[in-house]
């Protein structure tokens, strides 16, 4: 087989808890400035969890000059158009009539179908007594207006950013609940590498920060309770850790091909080097303890980009900061990092800008790039007494300036998807021979 | 593609409403037998559009066998789960891992095993478990958050994940390998297919289970498909001049893809080749298409050019046709351009067991590769009078014969979505 192509990150674009575009959240999370809070949208106050990490002071307009698609856009699909409009800039390269068709799409979505207030207007036609009756749906009063359908498709999200940009080739949504973001990016990965198209906008984007969004995770359990220190609440790794923040926000990338993006005279912020996936096949909720299933989609995401645990310098954490999430996270990178556990920094941005769930994968993806780009390792916040399940080289207190040669990043879903990427450092291209990567010698 | 391995069909399992398996359903084709019928699930009298072609009559048991189970996933899960299971069980894969001798040997063999699901997800029904909590909370959302857990099951969530399929395979049959959960509507099926394909064919997997699964007969679906014109009140009559929209159906399909190395080690059943794929965006917004079939065409050049194939060597083409005007004026646009005066014969099979949006093109798929071996190219039994716009496309009320052992399947959806998977019947070797 020919030389497998090398794919670049040429472009970035966020909105996120902690800051509304790539700049603002980096500087954020560099300085281990906190994006949590009270939650704001809403009246949570009877809820368990009445704190999140929402996107703050976002313009109802964003994202959208198209006022006849703008109507079709929930909040999460404005803050994926928000992004993605700033990745494209980024990289200073968008789709035009020739390129369109050698463009793709690859998205995780949030799977937040019905906004609250439709859901409400439902009750209100349908199941005052609380029983649904289809009826009530036919009466004239009824507002059957099929734009609160066409907003809730599983691929509304692809339908407007392919038609905002004008992107014709391969298309694609992906869902695996906290790894959708992950598995996204990983998807245009390989994409870009079997040629279906020269460059791709890969990304994600979620919003559970609402009445039934929230209501999902407190029912099962999962966050954090700590009302009253917000900011503290999100603390992975740390021995009093109690759940995660419910977050929300996008984040996207612009990738293109390494020689061409080279030709072109554009900024390489990394290497989009490999993805791992796998399926932990254990349990519905609960994550193995000893890490089997992660530590298969590291592994392959190491061997696919021709890295090892020497050349490795920065891992970018699921770390939710649940009890299971994180002790079987750690002993999965125990096991890959084995010797270099205690040189391989790891910290989880999630301490600062919460769970951003579906995005989450693609937000954590564009850290790693700019960990690589400006030399630093963006600290975990709120660790203060480590949890021994969690013995791994944590950025504690305040980011580690340091060169990163490469980074992965992990996703790990509810449900047992785990997904892995692997970036490397520009300047660690040349040394890195073309194509060394092999799925066949993961195995 | 050259250089990498061919990928063998080696199990096959489907449902919808037309009847459970390859073979009943074919037989209700074959037959002229349509399962579009009134609507069971809710009095529908009412309603403008009061049809759909449901599962009816199969116990849910029959399905998942796992009672507990059928707690923690929702109805289009239990039909994914069904076909997925069909599809192993008929590929003797896991027989044949639990035959292995060492441990190490099963280990890699779960490692080495994908799972790729196209799911619908549940948008609308799911969230009425939250009636009972809106009626009792009276508008008040402090209320509504307060009395919360007291009122909606505590699995809530994890019961309407989209990707509850995916993680139910493995859990179930200890498959840990590569993976997706498509979510792309209606080509949500035919992407798991050509994404499994894909990762078999780059050596990340292999084998894989790739599934295609919805459950879309729902009141507010229904409601606002009538709404967009999308809905016949009588029947899908695909290229018809009287066609006046599309059905609903439900189900899923799902095929065992594995490398031709792998399969002929363990002498699988085969029933057929996967032999490229073909997946474009129109960027014509949510619900519209182009006239052209721009998207359509594309995608079956580049299904076409990543099976080596020129379109003189299909042998017969699955059709979407979902019986709307727009979809399948375009879609005959786009044979025209891409097969010229001469296409082969054309058939489609929505007319029998409905739309099955995520699971469509699924089911298209293993319905195609049954045609292949059989060598009937079904007619479409609702068709009475060809639209004239259409004159030249060789589509019928009676069956044809397929020109080669090879079929191209077309699937469209929202979002400007077409994709195009091209199979043979078998592999070339005949075996």
């Amino acid at each position: 087989m020919t030389a497998r192509r090398r794919v670049a990150i040429t472009g970035i674009g966020l909105v996120t808890p902690v800051g509304n575009d790539a700049p603002s959240t980096w500087a954020g999370l560099v300085a281990g400035r906190s994006g949590l809070g009270s939650i704001m949208n809403f009246d949570a106050s009877g809820f368990s969890t009445r704190i999140g990490a929402e996107v703050k002071n976002f313009p109802d307009d964003a994202g959208i000059p198209d006022r006849k698609l703008g109507k079709f856009a929930s909040r999460m699909h404005r803050f994926a158009l928000a992004a993605a409009e700033e990745a494209l800039a980024d990289a200073g390269i968008r789709p035009n009539d020739t390129s369109s068709r050698r463009w793709g799409l690859s998205v995780g979505a949030g799977m937040m179908g019905l906004a609250f207030e439709e859901l409400a207007t439902i009750h209100a036609h349908c199941a005052l007594s609380g029983e649904f009756n289809p009826d009530g749906l036919l009466g004239k009063t009824f507002p059957a207006d099929p734009v609160g359908f066409c907003r809730s498709q599983t691929n509304t999200g692809l339908a407007l950013l392919t038609r905002q940009f004008g992107i014709r080739g391969y298309a694609t949504t992906v869902h695996t609940a906290c790894a959708s973001g992950g598995q996204a990016v990983g998807t245009a990965l390989k994409v870009m590498r079997r040629g279906s198209v020269d460059f791709m906008l890969a990304g994600g984007y979620d919003s559970m920060l609402n009445p039934v969004g929230l209501s999902g995770f407190c029912l099962l359990g999962a966050l954090s309770t700590d009302n009253d220190e917000p900011t503290r609440a999100s603390r992975p790794f740390d021995a009093t850790r109690n759940g995660f923040v419910l977050g929300e926000g996008a984040g996207f990338l612009v990738l293109e091909d390494w020689d061409s993006a080279r030709r072109r005279g554009a900024r390489i912020y990394a290497e989009l080097a490999g993805d791992g996936n796998s399926l932990s096949s254990y349990r519905i909720t609960d994550s193995p303890p000893d890490g089997d299933g992660p530590i298969q989609a590291i592994e392959q995401a190491l061997a696919d980009a021709g890295l090892t645990r020497e050349t490795v310098d920065y891992v970018n954490a699921h770390g939710t900061s649940t009890l299971m999430n994180d002790k079987s996270e750690c002993a999965a990178l125990r096991a890959i990092l084995g010797g270099q556990v205690d040189r391989v920094a790891v910290s989880s941005t999630k301490s600062c800008m919460g769970h951003l769930i579906a995005a989450a994968g693609a937000v954590e993806a564009a850290v790693c790039a700019l960990a690589i780009r400006d030399g630093i390792a963006p600290v975990s916040a709120n660790l203060e007494q480590l949890d021994p399940d969690c013995a791994v080289n944590v950025v504690r207190g305040k980011s580690r300036p340091m060169r990163i040669r490469a980074a992965i990043s992990n996703s790990l879903g509810f449900g047992g998807s785990n997904s892995c990427l692997a970036f490397r450092h520009p300047e660690e291209v040349s040394s890195a021979k073309a194509g060394a990567g092999s799925r066949a010698a993961a195995a | 593609m050259s250089g990498s391995p061919r990928i063998l069909i080696t199990g096959t399992g489907a449902v919808c409403g037309a009847g459970l398996g390859v073979a009943a359903i074919w037989d209700a084709i074959v037959s002229g037998r349509s399962a579009v019928a009134p609507l069971r699930q809710w009095d529908a009298s009412r309603w403008p559009v009061g049809i759909a072609a449901e599962v009816t009559g199969v116990d849910d048991r029959r399905l998942v066998e796992d009672r507990k189970l059928h707690k923690i996933i929702s109805r289009t899960d239990l039909f994914g789960l069904y076909a997925a299971g069909a599809a192993i069980l008929e590929s003797r894969l896991t027989m044949h891992r639990d035959a292995l001798l060492d441990a190490a040997s099963a280990a890699r063999f779960d490692d080495r095993s994908g799972v790729f699901a196209g799911s619908g997800g549940a948008v609308y029904r799911c969230n009425y478990d939250y009636f009972p909590l809106l009626t009792a909370a009276a508008g008040s959302l402090q209320v509504f958050g307060r009395e919360l857990s007291a009122t909606v099951n505590p699995m809530w969530l994890l019961k309407n994940l989209p990707n509850n399929v995916l993680c139910h395979i493995g859990i179930r049959h200890g498959f840990k390998g590569t993976n997706a959960c498509i979510t792309n509507q209606c080509v949500g099926g035919v992407l798991a297919i050509s994404e499994a394909a894909a990762a078999l064919r780059t050596g990340e997997a292999d084998r894989a289970v790739a599934v295609g699964h919805d459950a879309p007969i729902e009141p507010e679906t229904l409601l606002h498909y009538q709404n967009l014109g999308l809905l016949s009140n009588a029947a899908v009559r695909p290229f018809d001049r009287e066609r006046n929209g599309t059905v609903f159906g439900e189900g899923a399909g799902a095929v065992v893809l594995e490398t031709e190395a792998d399969a002929r080690a363990r002498q699988a059943p085969v029933f057929g080749e996967f032999l490229g794929s073909g997946c474009v965006s129109e960027a014509t917004g949510i619900v519209d298409v182009r006239p052209d079939g721009d998207g359509l065409a594309r995608a079956m050049e580049l299904a076409l050019a990543d099976a080596s194939l020129s379109p003189g060597a299909v042998g017969m083409i699955v059709a979407h046709g979902n019986g709307t005007r727009a979809s399948d004026a375009s879609e005959a646009a786009a044979i025209r351009h891409v097969f010229g005066t001469a296409p082969p014969p054309v058939t489609a099979f929505k007319w029998a067991f409905g739309h099955l949006i995520a699971a469509s093109g699924a089911l298209d798929l293993l319905l195609a590769l049954q045609a292949l071996r059989c060598q009937v190219v079904p007619g479409i039994a609702t068709l009475s009078s060809l639209d004239p716009a259409f004159a030249r496309l060789p589509v019928s009320s009676s069956p044809k014969k397929p020109c080669s052992d090879t079929a191209v399947i077309c699937c469209r959806g929202f979002g400007g979505m077409n994709v195009a998977l091209v199979v043979r019947a078998k592999a070339a070797s005949g075996a």
